[in-house]
């Protein structure tokens, strides 16, 4: 069983430490943020030790692998933390905030002979597996345009590490990044990328972009990401291709709604869509990578996917911030 | 009743006569004398259907005391004809896009304010109860600041003259941008500035462009896409699509023009189809040509509206053969 540290104990912390209590592969070991709170939180629920220093956990817990979950901004230092300590990493999605930073991150765990694995978990969404699965067996000819919708309302409050742009990437690295290394992953590499998108227009607690990606193998795509609407959240999946149409949207693809009444006053009405499944996307993931470090297989995200999913990332807010198409190389 | 307005059909090449032709027939205070076509028997078989006159040519429609017509022909014959009716001093209500080319969109124009004729393009989106209410909401800042729009107008090919390039002008891309374009001018009353467009021929692979994605910046600051595509495959539940997503600074509004259906599954046709139950567009936007014929009035959109859209289905043509964004005040 391989011994897992969290660090950033976090929204996604959190689904990442139970999925690690749920999995029989893996053992959460330790975790540590660098907020004592959030630490004991975690550690509190999972009865494991919790630590604000990284280097003090790595020295005083026997650990395998080091699963990320710290805000985008501060991906790269953690990951060169737990390569330089010989561990193997799972980071959170996006790799880094920058190319550059990605590319070092990569970098520094083939350096220290350890494995990385990007999560990310639309790949284990199973709507989105399937239209994969559907496309790669022809049942719609061959593709040609695309289009995704990823759109809600913003994550955080205002003093979140996501509003400050210069740190989450804003929709185009955070969120769209999903259907990025999604399209990638049907349709092979983008040769052009065009967006606009209010990534510099400095409207609080807004944000929104249309990409346009041109594919290698000629597939237009479009991708909308929104942290604009006032409620709800949406997400579609659609290919049109030479002999049939792959539509998906999950406003149509509830299977349960539980409906509650305002029976006392403190407890207002609500409407809660389920989406439930026997096992969670992230749970799935991770196990995924965990499987590979014990069989050696190759993770199916590998650290040049996490790479090219910020790439699109940058190339469109290079495009936003231009006005221009940019040419990935 | 007294003084009906008299209006005939040019052409029945574009299916929409169809309908407007039972628009026609429907309003009280119209005469629909009849229908002119270069295809004698295509007018014969449609003045039976629609209970009116088959004229022998154009021009002997034209010679008679009608007051206006509706030109329904290829993209680009529309010029000849208008300028057939503007010659006789008879109003024109003109299918979109407003011509093949830009050229002959601006003799349009020109000849119709020569002849004091009123020119309105076909713009029947515009009379879409949804649409309707999508505008006044906008209009009143429910919204707040309109930020962005994402627009979609997908269908299935219409095959014919749509798909030879010498009568139709463009494929997918002039004949689906221009109704979005027009639509979103009117709703912000901001102006197209410049376009950039992905455009291919992969879907059905022949020498017409049959999906797009154009990007449009407005001089509101507000940015567009709009996916003007023959998508839908043939086996798609309806003909396709006029859908809209607008982005403002304080709320969202999500519309779907042809939502207002059942859902139809047939052993008998062998699938799955759409029923719209919505109101019909194509009247409300003949009734208003009618009426401001018969009024007197100006036309609710001009030749300028079909001149604007379509400068923008070019200007895409131009940005996917040079890969540049187009500056519309330089195109
Ligand atoms: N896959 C998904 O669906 C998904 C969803 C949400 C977020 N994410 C990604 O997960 C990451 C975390 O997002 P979140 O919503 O959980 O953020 P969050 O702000 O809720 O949590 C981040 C935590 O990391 C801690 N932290 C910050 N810097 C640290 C450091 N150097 N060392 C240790 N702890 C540190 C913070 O104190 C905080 O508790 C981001 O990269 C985000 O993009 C992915």
């Amino acid at each position: 069983m391989l011994k897992v540290a969290l660090v950033g104990a976090g929204g996604m912390g959190r689904v990442h430490a139970k999925a690690y209590s749920q999995m029989e592969e893996a053992e959460l070991v330790a975790v540590c943020d660098i907020d004592p709170e959030a630490a004991k939180k975690c550690a509190d629920e999972y009865k494991i030790p919790a630590y604000t220093d990284f280097g003090e956990m790595i020295g005083n817990v026997d650990v395998d692998v080091v699963d990320i979950c710290t805000p985008t901004y501060a991906h790269l230092e953690c990951v060169k933390a737990a390569a330089e300590a010989g561990k193997h990493v799972a980071c959170e999605k996006p790799l880094a905030r920058t190319v550059s930073q990605a590319k070092e991150a990569v970098q520094v765990c083939e350096d220290a002979g350890v494995k990385l694995f990007v999560a990310h978990v639309l790949r284990w969404f199973p709507e989105y597996r399937s239209i994969k699965e559907h496309v790669a067996a022809g049942a719609i000819g061959d593709a040609v345009e695309v289009r995704t919708t990823r759109s809600g309302s913003h994550p955080n409050s205002p003093d979140s590490w996501y509003c400050d742009y210069s740190k989450s990437g804003g929709v185009v690295l955070d969120l769209i990044v999903h259907d990025f290394d999604w399209l990638r992953w049907c349709f092979g590499n983008v040769k052009r990328v065009y967006a606009r998108g209010l990534y510099e227009s400095k409207i609080p607690i807004t944000d929104y972009a249309l990409v346009t990606l041109r594919f290698e193998n000629g597939v237009i795509a479009h991708v909308e990401g929104g942290w604009a609407r006032p409620s709800g959240f949406i997400t579609s999946a659609e290919v049109a291709g030479t002999k049939g149409l792959l539509n998906y949207s999950n406003a149509d693809s509830v299977p349960l709604v539980i409906d509650k009444k305002a029976v006392e006053e403190d407890r207002p009405s609500i409407t809660i869509p389920e989406n439930p499944a026997n096992e969670s996307p992230y749970y799935k993931e991770l196990r995924h990578f965990i499987n590979c470090l014990e069989s050696g297989e190759t993770p199916e995200v590998t650290p040049e996917d996490g790479i090219e999913a910020v790439r699109i990332a940058e190339a469109a807010l290079k495009s936003i911030s231009s006005g221009q198409s940019v040419v990935l190389g | 009743m007294e003084n009906k307005v008299k209006i005939g059909v040019m052409s029945f090449a574009h299916m929409h006569a169809y309908s407007y032709a039972s628009a026609l027939n429907k309003l009280d205070f119209v005469d629909f004398v009849g229908i002119a076509d270069e295809d004698g028997s295509r007018a014969r078989k449609f003045a039976k259907e629609f209970n009116t006159k088959a004229f022998k040519s154009y021009e002997e429609m034209l010679a008679s005391d009608i007051d206006a017509v509706v030109v329904c022909s290829e993209n680009m014959n529309h010029r000849k004809h208008v300028v057939l009716a503007a010659q006789s001093e008879k109003h024109v209500l003109c299918e979109k896009p407003i011509a093949g080319n830009l050229h002959d969109a601006e003799a349009i124009i020109e000849v119709a304010k020569r002849s004091h004729i009123q020119l309105m393009t076909a713009f029947p989106c515009r009379y879409h109860p949804a649409f309707v209410s999508l505008k006044k909401s906008v209009k009143a800042g429910d919204l707040g600041d309109v930020l962005a729009i994402k627009g979609t107008n997908q269908g299935r090919c219409p095959g014919g003259w749509f798909t030879d390039l010498s009568l139709s002008g463009g494929g997918a891309i002039i004949d689906h941008t221009v109704h979005l374009m027009d639509l979103i001018r009117d709703m912000t009353g901001a102006e197209p500035t410049k376009v950039y467009a992905e455009i291919d021929n992969r879907m059905l692979s022949k020498d017409f462009d049959d999906t797009g994605i154009l990007t449009v910046d407005f001089s509101n600051g507000m940015f567009v896409t709009i996916d003007s595509s023959w998508s839908r495959p043939n086996s798609y539940p309806t003909w396709g699509n006029v859908n809209m997503d607008v982005t403002g600074t304080i709320g969202t509004a999500s519309m779907k023009m042809f939502q207002q259906k059942i859902d139809y599954y047939s052993d008998e046709n062998k699938g799955f189809f759409y029923l719209y139950w919505g109101d019909d567009m194509d009247y409300e936007m003949v009734k208003s040509f009618a009426t401001s014929i018969h009024k007197g009035k100006d036309v609710e959109v001009t030749g300028e509206d079909g001149l604007a859209a379509l400068k923008v289905a070019m200007a895409a043509y131009e940005s996917a053969k040079t890969g540049k964004v187009i500056d519309l005040a330089e195109y």
